[in-house]
């Protein structure tokens, strides 16, 4: 039933198809529906504030704080995002990350899309159709989330309460079952490649483990944004220096 | 006379608030998730790159298994912190837990307002319009404007190895993530030999089962984390991803 991808599906030449024209007007059309929705939320938040007992200033006040916080959270991410741009272009990368998903969720789906057709991110084998299926389906996972949303936040406004009256264990422990099998699975299949590969999950891993220890050790709560992010980084160094000193299999 | 004014008011003006924003959230979400749908379909329709629909389905097939319990129960669990107008925001920008909840609280213990309050409500819709408009800009002048030009300044054959590494440089960081803000060290293990088990054992047994083998792993483990369950502690639920 399935078709050979033609031989323009077999190019590896990502960022030709990932930067076209379209695709980055898509992408700001994305953050426009961000920010109309902020700007509208604001007007009518400052009309509606004297009866939610909150003034003008508060209202700055909360933005600004809200701003200010988001700031390091921000950072860490845009780090995450550029370190993703050479696997899917940077329009791809701004509506990924800009919408729902996290570098997490993201990538994750894009491994898992890749894997069904045989192949891996970033490898001799991710190839523009690859590419392209990897980006469908990363999308319609962030659909998911958004449909859900759509879906289900009408259903609790009206007082639902059958939704929020399902077993609490099972809320509890369904779900990060779900989530952590899914990571590990992710993870430890990485381990099945090349000593490269394992190098990078497990240098990465530790990093981020050692972030974590001086974060809850320290003050430094700022440790537990940028921890993604300087562990990817340093999972890259290792891989670099493993790398070229010929710890790669010799493609 | 003027009291019964000031009771009516404030409520029809909340009202109209609420009217407001589940309007504009879900015709700004629909927006955002046409256009983000718009963008890969208009790959796989305008490219000769030989992608069938039993392409998509399959790859669709694999992410769902690993993440559809998710796109429900996450939307659940945040509403009571949330409220609904927040919700389109929350889940237009994603996360939700590194980000935007922080945001929120900060904001109401700058202006100490109680979360469950309107006023409470009102600060963290403001907090997370603030957070979404740093959010905006940092990703279009980084990595939208300036991306492409830092990654033009590194040396190729850095790009080269970050393009093949990169995956595993981020899983195995979100993994001690994950396992470490979940404190679910019985799900952990399970999750961690059921893993080993069908990607080192039962996948190279049953070739077959290698596309689905994430999805295999995810409901099984969740199927022996609920049998296998401690009966004595009541775990608080927590979940974030996004």
């Amino acid at each position: 039933m399935e078709t050979a991808p033609t031989p323009e599906g077999l190019s590896t030449d990502i960022l030709a198809i990932a930067n076209l024209p379209v695709l980055w007007i898509l992408a700001i059309g994305v953050f426009g529906a961000i920010i109309v929705q902020s700007l509208i939320y604001m007007k009518a938040a400052r009309k509606a504030g004297p009866a939610a007992d909150i003034s003008a200033e508060e209202l700055r006040t909360s933005f600004r704080a809200g701003a200010i916080a988001a700031i390091g959270p921000s950072l860490a991410v845009v780090l995450v995002s550029i370190a993703l741009l050479t696997l899917f272009g940077t329009p791809a990368v701004l509506v990924r990350i800009g919408l729902v998903g996290s570098a997490a969720t993201e990538s994750a789906s894009a491994s898992l899309a890749a894997g069904t057709m045989g192949a891996t991110l970033g490898g001799a084998d991710y190839t523009q159709a690859v590419f392209v299926v990897a980006f469908m389906a990363m999308s319609l996972s962030g659909a998911g989330w958004m449909l859900a949303t759509l879906v289900l936040t009408p259903v609790l406004r009206r007082g639902d309460t059958k939704l929020r009256r399902v077993n609490p264990a099972l809320m509890a422990i369904v779900p990060a079952a779900a989530l952590i099998g899914a990571f590990a699975s992710l993870g430890i299949a990485e381990l099945g490649k090349t000593p490269v590969h394992i190098l990078s999950v497990i240098v990465s891993a530790v990093t981020m483990g050692v972030c974590i220890l001086l974060a809850n050790r320290t003050s430094a709560t700022w440790l537990r944004e940028w921890g993604l992010g300087i562990s990817i980084i340093v999972g890259l160094f290792a891989a670099y220096i493993a790398h070229t000193s010929g710890m790669a299999p010799t493609a | 006379m003027s009291a019964a004014d000031t009771a009516v008011t404030p409520s029809a003006s909340l009202a109209e608030f609420d009217r407001t924003t589940s309007r504009w959230g879900q015709l700004t979400m629909g927006a955002a998730l046409l256009f983000s749908l718009a963008a890969p379909l208009y790959l796989v329709l305008s490219t000769d790159l030989g992608i069938t629909g039993g392409m998509i389905w399959t790859a669709y097939l694999a992410v769902a298994a690993a993440f559809f319990v998710l796109w429900f129960v996450e939307p659940i669990t945040y509403y009571p912190v949330l409220g609904p107008a927040a919700m389109y925001q929350a889940f237009m920008i994603g996360n939700i837990a590194n980000k935007l909840l922080p945001s929120a609280l900060v904001a109401q213990a700058a202006i100490g307002a109680k979360a469950g309050t309107k006023r409470g409500e009102f600060a963290a819709l403001m907090a997370i319009c603030g957070a979404a408009m740093v959010h905006v800009v940092s990703m279009l002048l980084f990595v939208g404007i300036l991306g492409t030009w830092l990654v033009s300044i590194i040396p190729t054959d850095i790009v080269d190895v970050a393009r093949l590494y990169i995956f595993p440089a981020i899983i195995g960081g979100v993994l001690v993530q994950l396992i470490v803000t979940m404190k679910q060290p019985r799900v952990t293990v399970i999750a961690v030999v059921v893993a080993v088990v069908v990607l080192f054992v039962l996948v190279p047994a049953v070739p077959a089962l290698a596309k689905p083998a994430t999805g295999v792993v995810v409901l099984i483990t969740a199927v022996l984390a609920w049998f296998l369950r401690s009966r004595k502690a009541t775990a608080t639920p927590t979940t974030l991803v996004n």
